[in-house]
């Protein structure tokens, strides 16, 4: 039998020609047609492989968090250097795999868990959802700005303040009315919320799910909305206004580019934790990656004056760009959650002058004062 | 036509057995050569590359044993149940009761550090059996079709699975997505060093492979059991409790189907999680572990590892030949098609019209 076994062998040769080059391998939580969250990793991926000429990349999708395992082990024997996962369902099998592959490093996008061969990474959105924000309170003519909301959980959070502080910037009066999925994909659940949000008098859009569904239900009542993760003009050409668009690209090519010379490696990562955003180029704003603003608004957002403490009288087109720039640079510049700051019962969250740090941010619970709708954990 | 007609056969013999079934997968994977190679991929080396990283690597193959292994519990318990002619088709829904009431023990049940593992398998045992129990006792009181109840009952499973993870026991420390806590570290079940296989649930799975064997061909229950299937008529008239032997029987079928589902929570995912990640089809597939093993349940260990070698060739087939996910269960379903089809042959025999020219000789029939 074991002869048997090993003349098997032989007759198969050893089909994996050793060479030089870095292998990174790509696990996907959704199929890379989504045209939203894992088909922009996808992009990245290809504009990593493009970037980096040592680099040999290759990818699965539509992984669920209970086989990542599996596919780690299939990666590992293509002979991955690199794993990169990009949900953070995913954890739990990535920190497995880690342990028992000591040797290889692993990237793991929004996750918190880190281990010496297992770096997080995160291209976070508040400061491109305040942009976004700008652009709400100046289209909507109710005052009335509606959030279809996933989880109540810090990301969110903080997302959503970033937003409605954008519009209460260009209109002391707005509210952002909440409506809560708890899910991140349920396009039957969006529809109901974009709908009752639309009855009760709300005329512009931000959201975090995973589907194209407010772009299209706001789009059919003619009322803004905004490209989340990848761009969605195409499902309502004349009324996605802007949007976040997200580039995690930049975050691969510096990491890959550092484990090539050396400066990570699979005993160094415990501490590695990308929380990149603007300054960075993590993150972008635009409807779609080359319009950072659907030229149909352009004349209401230039026509769109507002007397700014900082800027005098700015109309809301000039207002969204000169913050873009400004974030751009440094979040020292500005960022948007810079003190005096009070939430919405009252209580000051950042003193004067005081720019949150990053676990501050990551911790978000409290809601700004002019979000509406119920807020757990407040 | 051709001058030939089928003829019944008395008892096909183990060795026609074999060959029919080792040629009816055959069959089956030609057609997924055909597949293979309308993908652009060489189905040799197709083969080769499944073969050499799941028989011939230590970590596929333990991958393959770990996957067997619900397949085996639930296969040799399907066994049972085929064997008296109770179509089990609720595998699927057992083995995610089993899974529910392992994860309640994990969570909640205050206890002392070392019993829960074995507590889990006891109440998730108890959980798979009452979800089959229930279709038993419609048929065996008012005669309603198993097929259909097993199979519903699934559907029942399935989304009470979704109601826990999604409600009441969704996890305090997930962020919002769907699933469980994680489970203490006493409340997961030990795996062999450096693999996933969590050996205790298959050890289970042998012992009860060895004990149905027993009990099948060496007890007067298992007598009863296999009359039951042969002719129900017989069975009444020689006395055979039917009630109760069927009762037992889906008690255990399920049973086991629930010791299933406590592997793959306890062992593997350490969350209540998605009910079609956490039962990957098994109790389906061992519909097919069952049917392969034609009524041993000493074969069917054998026949779930080789169904547990193509669950295992899905992720190779998705991440070293760049072919889609779906590729195992078409080659399950040629299988299955291809194992139904060919049981005529084991009980007929094609011979040619009698004819006064020749000698009778094919008509012999014992």
């Amino acid at each position: 039998m074991k002869r048997w076994i090993l003349v098997l062998a032989l007759l198969m040769g050893v089909a994996s020609a050793q060479d030089d080059s870095l292998k990174v391998g790509f696990i996907y939580v959704g199929p890379v047609g989504d045209n939203g969250y894992s088909f922009a990793f996808d992009q990245a991926r290809q504009a990593l492989e493009e970037a980096v000429p040592e680099v040999e990349t290759m990818y699965v999708e539509s992984v669920s968090e209970a086989e990542v395992e599996a596919f780690i082990d299939q990666l590992v024997f293509e002979g991955s250097d690199i794993i990169i996962a990009n949900s953070f369902g995913h954890g739990d099998g990535v920190l497995a795999a880690a342990q028992r592959y000591p040797d290889i490093i692993f990237g793991h996008a929004t996750g918190v868990e880190r281990a010496p061969n297992v770096m997080t990474f995160m291209a976070d959105f508040y400061q491109v959802y305040y942009l976004n924000g700008l652009v709400a309170g100046a289209l909507s003519d109710s005052g009335k700005i509606g959030y279809v909301a996933s989880f109540p959980i810090p990301e969110v959070k903080r997302h959503i303040n970033a937003f409605a502080l954008g519009a209460k910037e260009v209109n002391p009066d707005a509210v952002v009315e909440v409506r809560w999925l708890y899910s991140w994909f349920d396009p039957a659940a969006s529809n109901e919320a974009t709908e009752a949000l639309i009855s009760q008098g709300v005329d512009a859009f931000g959201f975090t799910e995973d589907s194209t569904t407010v772009v299209q239900v706001a789009g059919a009542r003619g009322y803004p909305s905004f490209s989340h993760y990848a761009s969605m003009v195409e499902y309502s050409p004349e009324t996605v206004a802007s949007g976040h668009l997200v580039n995690w690209s930049v975050i691969l090519i510096d990491f890959v580019e550092g484990v090539l010379d050396g400066t990570y490696t699979s005993e160094n990562l415990e501490d590695v934790d990308y929380f990149w955003l603007l300054e960075q180029d993590a993150v972008r704003m635009g409807a779609a990656p080359d319009m950072p603003i659907n030229p149909v608004y352009e004349e209401e957002l230039k026509g769109y004056l507002v007397d700014h403490p900082e800027f005098g009288e700015i109309s809301a087109w000039d207002l969204v760009f000169e913050r873009l720039e400004q974030m751009s640079t440094s979040r020292e510049e500005f960022d948007p959650f810079e003190g005096p700051l009070y939430d919405r019962q009252g209580n000051l969250v950042f003193e004067e002058g005081e720019i949150p740090t990053i676990p501050e941010l990551l911790s978000t619970q409290w809601a700004a004062e002019n979000v509406v709708g119920p807020w757990e954990g407040e | 036509m051709f001058g030939l007609r089928f003829e019944r056969r008395a008892d096909p013999s183990p060795l026609l057995v074999f060959a029919v079934s080792v040629g009816a997968i055959v069959a089956a994977l030609l057609v997924t050569s055909v597949i293979f190679a309308l993908y652009g991929v060489d189905p040799l080396h197709a083969y080769r590359t499944i073969i050499e990283r799941t028989l011939l690597d230590r970590r596929g193959f333990s991958e393959v044993i770990r996957k067997s292994i619900p397949l085996i519990l639930a296969g040799v318990g399907l066994v049972l149940a085929l064997r008296a002619r109770f179509w089990n088709i609720g595998a699927e829904g057992q083995i995610l009761a089993g899974a529910v009431a392992a994860s309640g023990v994990a969570l909640f049940a205050p206890l002392p550090e070392p019993l829960y593992v074995p507590v889990m398998f006891l109440v998730g045992a108890a959980a798979g059996a009452l979800w089959g129990l229930l279709p038993a006792l419609l048929k065996v009181r008012l005669g309603v079709n198993e097929i259909i109840t097993t199979l519903m009952m699934n559907y029942i499973a399935l989304y009470i699975v979704r109601w826990l993870i999604n409600g009441p026991w969704r996890g305090q420390s997930v962020t919002g997505f769907s699933y469980s806590d994680r489970f203490p570290s006493f409340a997961q079940i030990p795996t062999l060093p450096g693999t996933r296989l969590h050996w205790p649930t298959l050890a289970i799975g042998l012992l009860l492979a060895v004990i149905l064997a027993f009990v099948l061909y060496r007890t007067r229950l298992g007598f009863e059991i296999r009359m039951m299937g042969e002719s129900q008529d017989a069975a009444r008239y020689a006395g055979v409790n039917f009630m109760r032997t069927t009762l037992f029987l889906v008690a255990v079928s399920a049973g086991a189907a629930g010791i299933a589902g406590v592997g793959e929570v306890g062992g593997i995912h350490h969350r209540l999680i998605e009910p079609n990640s956490i039962s990957l089809g098994y109790g389906y597939t061992a519909i097919i572990v069952a049917l392969l093993a034609r009524g041993n349940p000493l074969v069917a260990v054998v026949t779930a590892l080789f169904m547990g070698l193509i669950f295992a060739s899905g992720d190779i087939i998705q991440v070293a030949l760049r072919l889609p996910s779906q590729m195992p269960d078409v080659i399950n379903g040629l299988i299955l098609l291809f194992i139904v089809c060919s049981e005529p042959l084991l009980r007929y025999r094609l011979v040619r019209r009698k004819q006064p020219a020749l000698q009778a000789s094919g008509e012999v029939s014992a």
